[in-house]
């Protein structure tokens, strides 16, 4: 009786409750799409600011003070203390290992060009495989007048200028030329000064700020089980204990900044459009009652109980929210990925849990907007409602 | 008459036509709140980005080593953030160590990160790597060659700064001039800049200005596409309520034709109605969505200068959104008052 009862009311206005569904459908999936790109966008925007450069900077402990400007060194070169290239995978051991996106080792030298002192960096660069080809930044070149193509004579053998870089930063006065060939001409085989890291961090918050060696153990623990760039640091350190790891301060810094202010602008954003997505079903749900109000007189007239009238609208009202909700969500996923990929050429994968959620809440909000209307309509005489005088 | 007849339209059917009003208002609302950021974000993520401090750099060219010390003032001409900073090789206790001579009240706004007091005369700040090195700590005396200093407080960025002692600036040249300028016309503050520093080699830091345009960049159209799709489905949404108004009074619009009033006439009824309610969505939407901005603002950006994130301008295409569809939805369901037959609906078939 209850199943035909609803089963026909909708068979009996289609359209009305195609319009109905749609509303709740396009409410939940501005909400869905909203809260899929805001749960996504501060890890796309991390990756993006990845750009800038590493956020971590790792050199042997104990290495003598440089002296150092603009990438030449003021103090003959004593180089003792070095951290052994076979170690470095280690990095990729530690516990925050999956938010280490980049390793680049650096071995520092220093080559004679002409009557000049030129600094050299190996590092593994993307060069042919005989290894005679360099890079060099582009001041540099301005000032040996070299460009792709020249020969240049570094440590008695002869390099061919692959490109130049233009960067604006320090590589602008250094010659590059790949790793494992520095190593074998300045006799350190399986040597590097320094290795830059790049990691996804979580901002630094107030939590961060607190030295670590006076925290509790429980704090300690939170403070090492979240990616703060200091807790990488520390875990960086504790992998390999023959180096110092500290954080790029200009990097690392304003990228918790610049992130925390997406994030924030993305959930107002989406608190905003969630509460007014929510508003609309409310309001659609509130309307379809508030015209149905003859019907609802006609079962009372007719000697329906009201907790039997209040079930059949409820029952009625959530299957347009389940119906509705699920629709938009699913939609509202799709919407999603589109904004990721238009934007950010990713995929972005909305949680699983969302769409369940969507649906939950879709029929929770369509009660609430249906139990206002239906309770005042109830509460009236059921022949003044026909008589039309309500 | 006419008058007469919308008003009793609208006393008559308050609750209804509240439903419809603040289904339209919602709508505004989040239109001129999103629409406020949007046309604000820009601004307001460059304002952010200038944390990580210079974009362009000024060095010397060829083989000079300085920069004459007027080529600041001729690059602060140009409006642009510009700091000086000469790099020596000084010596302490017998050890050479590298002297950074900083105008800390000109580069203030570039080296944000590096959580510093500024020292004063006959002051100085400690990298922690030196620090470390010559055992400084903070109100030690650092017995720099060029002058005793003491150590105002340790700095630690993980940059170069680490293994140098920071001074004050004096003198009349520059090692290095670091430049900040607004990231949006970057190439052509560059280009001004080679112009009037013709002895320096203006260099654009690439990571930097790159990654803040694209970051800028895709932030900004994220939030275009989410108004775009937020405005659209909320448009559609309520469009279907002002239909609806229109089509759930078949039995008035029968009595209307049946005393002989004609469709064009009752069409116009309808749609004073409904503009009548949309011109009252929207000024109470944009009054309530500046508000909202300016809550985002306040939060988002609270140390923003500038009112924070509120644009008049965006009245008019708020009201435009608005009003269109309050018309454009009831004009649609209208077409329905010319095929109403006044007997039929009155029998109520």
């Amino acid at each position: 009786m209850f199943v035909r009862f609803v089963s026909q009311s909708i068979r009996r206005s289609p359209r009305r409750k195609a319009m109905t569904v749609a509303a709740v459908a396009m409410g939940s999936a501005v909400a869905t799409a909203m809260l899929g790109v805001m749960l996504d966008i501060g890890d796309r925007v991390n990756r993006e600011l990845r750009s800038l450069g590493a956020n971590l900077m790792v050199t042997p402990k104990g290495r003598a003070l440089p002296v150092e400007i603009g990438g030449i060194s003021y103090r003959p070169v004593t180089r003792d203390d070095f951290i052994p290239e076979s170690a470095l995978p280690k990095i990729k051991t530690t516990f925050w290992h999956l938010n280490i996106i980049g390793v680049a080792p650096v071995l520092r030298a220093e080559a004679r060009i002409g009557d000049r002192v030129v600094p050299v960096d190996g590092r593994r660069i993307d060069v042919p495989a005989d290894g005679h080809q360099c890079i060099v930044g582009s001041s540099l070149a301005r000032r040996l007048h070299a460009h792709a193509g020249t020969e240049l004579t570094l440590f008695g053998e002869r390099f061919t200028v692959a490109k130049v870089l233009e960067t604006g930063g320090e590589e602008e006065d250094c010659v590059q030329v790949r790793l494992d060939v520095l190593q074998r001409l300045t006799h350190r085989e399986g040597q590097v000064d320094a290795v830059e890291v790049s990691a996804l961090t979580k901002p630094e918050d107030a939590f961060a700020a607190k030295d670590p060696a006076k925290m509790t153990p429980a704090e300690y623990d939170r403070w090492y089980c979240t990616p703060y760039v200091s807790s990488i640091a520390h875990q960086i350190e504790e992998a390999l204990p023959m180096t110092v790891a500290r954080p790029v301060r200009r990097v690392a810094d304003n990228e918790g900044k610049v992130l925390d202010k997406i994030r924030g602008l993305m959930l107002l954003i989406s608190a905003a459009a969630l509460a007014s997505a929510g508003l609309t079903v409310w309001s659609v749900m509130a309307t379809t009652v508030l015209e149905r109000r003859a019907e609802i007189a006609i079962m009372q007239a007719t000697g329906a109980a009201n907790r039997v009238v209040a079930a059949l609208f409820t029952a009625e009202v959530a299957l347009e929210g389940a119906v509705g909700g699920l629709i938009g969500a699913l939609a509202g996923t799709q919407l999603a990925r589109w904004v990721g990929e238009s934007v950010f050429q990713a995929r972005t994968e909305s949680p699983a849990l969302l769409v369940p959620l969507t649906v939950l809440v879709a029929v929770a909000i369509a009660i609430a907007g249906a139990a206002q209307p239906l309770r005042r309509s109830l509460a009236l005489e059921p022949a003044v409602t026909l008589r039309g005088d309500a | 008459m006419f008058l007469r007849f919308v008003a009793a339209a609208v006393r008559f059917r308050r609750r209804r036509l509240l439903l419809a009003f603040s289904a339209l208002s919602v709508a505004a609302t989040l239109a001129t709140a999103l629409f406020s950021v949007y046309s604000d974000i820009e601004r307001k993520m460059r304002v952010e980005f200038r944390g990580y401090g210079a974009n362009m750099i000024v060095a010397p060219m060829g083989e000079a080593r300085t920069l004459p010390l007027s080529a600041v003032a001729r690059a602060e001409a140009l409006g642009v953030t510009a700091a000086p900073f000469l790099y020596t090789v000084g010596s302490l206790r017998g050890e050479p160590v590298v002297v950074a001579g900083v105008d800390f009240r000109r580069a203030a706004p570039l080296i944000g990160y590096w959580h510093a007091p500024a020292p004063g005369t006959g002051e100085c700040l400690a990298g922690t790597a030196a620090a470390e090195h010559f055992h400084l700590t903070p109100g030690a005396k650092a017995e720099l060659d060029s002058g005793p200093c003491v150590v105002r407080a340790i700095l630690s960025t993980g940059g170069s700064e680490d293994a140098q002692i920071v001074v004050p600036f004096t003198g009349n040249a520059a090692s290095v001039i670091q430049v900040r300028a607004d990231g949006e016309r970057l190439a052509e503050i560059r280009a001004a800049l080679a112009k009037v520093l013709p002895e320096g080699d203006v260099r654009l830091l690439h990571a930097v200005a790159e990654t803040e345009a694209n970051v800028v960049l895709k932030v900004r159209s994220s939030l275009y596409l989410l108004t775009a799709l937020i405005l659209a489905i909320t448009t559609l949404c309520v469009s279907s309520n002002f239909s609806a108004l229109v089509i759930e009074r078949s039995r008035e619009i029968g009595v209307l034709k049946a005393i002989g009033a004609a469709e064009r006439k009752i069409a116009a009824l309808f749609l004073s109605e409904s503009l009548l309610l949309g011109a009252g969505s929207a000024l109470a939407g944009y009054a309530a969505g500046l508000v909202v901005a300016w809550w985002i603002g306040r939060r988002i950006f609270p140390d923003s200068a500038s009112a924070v994130g509120v644009d008049f301008g965006v009245f008019l295409p708020v009201a435009g959104v608005t009003l269109a569809v309050a018309a454009g939805a009831t004009l649609a369901a209208a077409a329905r008052i010319w095929s109403i037959k006044p007997a039929v609906i009155l029998r109520g078939e």
